[in-house]
């Protein structure tokens, strides 16, 4: 005899009863490494089980030009416009491990907030070798995950069903 | 989401398991110094890590923590006699001491050794702050006392309470963590709670309803911080420390205490949350004392003489449409600890996490499961001593500040979040 339907209802036994279908991935995820570095986390994690998750590499547009020119690469080495990677997608996570990406990261980070797509941001590091790629995602990123531990980055794509 | 298998392993803490085994590289709250208020006092039941004990405090004022059961017959020592420095089990008078040892078997003869060899399980209890904490791990191991501030300053700037929760230590633990319902679920209490309200920092709360978060590790766990908009060019953040594998603390509003909880597995389906408030530089005043007793800010109205809520799943919480609709409450639960319990209670006793839906805004939760699995399986399979236990980790704050856009949480606040003997805590 339950005292009232909030003691019932959060019984184990009435947890029997919860309405179980398959979950889809629920996200359509962008994984953007900036630096040479974050790209080797990058193909590591590539392998994970993901449904919708693409992995890209970022590379300074060749011949040199502005530094907030720049190419995103597959990891088939395929090139892609910022533009295209971000056609049809809802989150997009950024790796970083160095400040050789911040221009990169904010450009990123304006183009998320431009098309209202959510922006996570994983800075790998133990020290403070990311400062200015942090400063970049911090006005775009939902989340900044400040981390020595780059199974971060995998951890949060499972998280996210991605 | 999290698959079934580690959501086992993070929530279950009896004997044997290794999240159970993490627990018990700690020092952890086992009950408030309250319950033993004298020497000889009524000894009390307690569970904890999915062992059944009894607390009791002898004629000499040492405090003992065995196992429930007497060695002779199996009775509850609950219904002891605390007497002549030991606890006597009415049945047949055998007695025990504040160790375990068995000291009084009536039935033997005088001067027999039988009792030497009979010795209860027990675990040390030691008195810190409003506390009464044990360690159940091994004795060889077993840390230094707990250097938590809120433990540590007098007795007149310090309050504690505890309550029931009907639920898992994690997912009472990860509300902890979770800054961003706060603008949601305890929006009424913004306003109205005498020790929340009146702060600046409660309009940028309310103003930005979307807050970016920020998580990094510390030595002994994490700090998450949570970022609104406050002025022109600049940021509010709110800082909050968790130290493994149970303690957090939530940032400061204004001068009022700042509060903070831990939370003790019971078993796998209960906890215990211990709620306390400090204020690091002065005494808490009369009021702040009795908003504190009549359960407001983090602290819950228990019913007399238990420390189970008077607003619980028995009764729906209490809960009122009619506040919820004029705006007083989110939920139409009253009080902030309430307003958190009915809604982690309501996922069951263990929430089943392979069906989350989870966002990048739940990364502070992501991490410090991560955290945990990780230190729970480093110990099991290489003795490795997890973060936490280091009563260096211990000294930490939650802060509150108004920071530069620019500006990194983490290298402004270095000062802010460390516990500094008498210094005000950082507070907006």
């Amino acid at each position: 005899m339950y005292a009232s339907e909030s003691a019932r209802a959060a019984s184990a036994s009435e947890s029997r009863y919860r309405i179980t279908v398959p979950i889809a991935p629920a996200r359509n995820a962008r994984v953007i490494a900036l630096d040479a570095r974050a790209a080797a986390v990058a193909r590591r994690i590539s392998d994970g089980p993901w449904a919708n998750a693409r992995f890209y590499t970022c590379e300074a547009t060749r011949g040199g030009g502005p530094a907030d020119e720049f190419l995103l690469y597959g990891l088939d080495g395929v090139p892609a416009t910022l533009d295209d990677t971000l056609r049809g997608t809802d989150v997009v996570v950024v790796i970083g491990t160095d400040d050789s990406g911040g221009t990169r990261a904010a450009a990123i980070g304006n183009a998320c907030s431009a098309r209202a797509i959510t922006t996570a941001g994983v800075v790998l590091g133990d020290g403070f070798e990311a400062d200015d790629a942090v400063a970049a995602l911090r006005p775009h990123a939902r989340v900044l995950l400040l981390s020595a531990d780059e199974s971060d980055a995998f951890e949060l794509l499972m998280a996210l069903r991605v | 989401m999290l698959r079934q298998d580690i959501n086992e392993l993070l929530t279950q803490t009896g004997p044997g398991t290794p999240m159970g085994d993490l627990f018990r590289q700690y020092w952890i709250p086992a009950l408030l110094a309250e319950e033993l208020p004298e020497n000889d006092s009524p000894p009390v039941r307690v569970k904890l890590l999915s062992e059944r004990l009894i607390a009791f405090r002898d004629s000499e004022g040492r405090y003992g923590l065995i196992d429930e059961f007497c060695a002779h017959r199996g009775a509850s020592l609950w219904f002891g006699r605390n007497e002549g420095s030991g606890l006597r089990c009415p049945y047949h008078g055998w007695k025990y001491d504040v160790t375990g040892q068995c000291v009084e078997v009536p039935s033997e003869a005088d001067n027999s050794s039988f009792c030497e060899n009979v010795k209860l399980r027990a675990y040390p209890l030691v008195k810190v702050g409003d506390i009464l904490w044990t360690y159940m791990g091994d004795p060889a191991k077993r840390p230094d006392l707990p250097e938590f501030e809120f433990a540590h300053v007098p007795p007149e700037q310090t309050y504690t309470s505890k309550r029931w929760q009907q639920c898992n230590w994690l997912q009472a633990f990860e509300g902890g963590i979770d800054s961003s319902h706060v603008t949601f679920l305890h929006s009424g209490g913004l306003k109205s709670d005498p020790l929340f309200k009146g702060a600046k920092g409660n309009e940028y709360n309310m103003k930005d309803t979307k807050p970016f978060f920020e998580v990094a590790d510390s030595e002994g766990g994490l700090f998450v911080g949570a970022r609104r908009n406050a002025e022109e060019g600049t940021y509010y953040w709110r800082i909050t420390p968790w130290v493994m594998p149970a303690f957090t603390m939530v940032p400061p509003r204004g001068d009022h205490p700042v509060h903070g909880h831990f939370w003790v597995p019971i078993d796998d389906e209960n906890c215990w949350t211990y709620s306390f408030d400090y204020h690091p530089a002065r005494p808490l005043t009369a009021a702040e004392r009795q908003a504190m007793i009549d359960g407001h800010g983090v602290h819950s109205k228990n019913i007399p003489g238990t420390y189970r809520p008077v607003a619980n799943m028995d009764n729906d919480y209490l809960i009122d449409r009619e506040a919820q609709k004029r705006g007083e409450t989110y939920s139409g639960v009253a009080g902030i600890a309430m307003q958190d319990a009915s809604l982690q209670e309501s996922m069951g006793p263990i929430v089943d996490r392979t069906k989350e839906r989870l966002v990048p805004a739940d990364s502070g939760i992501i991490k410090a499961r991560q955290k945990l699995r990780k230190a729970a399986i480093a110990l099991r399979d290489e003795g490795v001593t997890p973060p936490g236990v280091d009563t260096a980790h211990h000294r930490v704050r939650s802060a509150a500040v108004v920071l530069p856009q620019a500006e990194s949480f983490l290298d402004s606040c270095r000062d802010a979040v460390k516990a500094t003997p008498g210094v005000p805590h950082s507070s907006v």
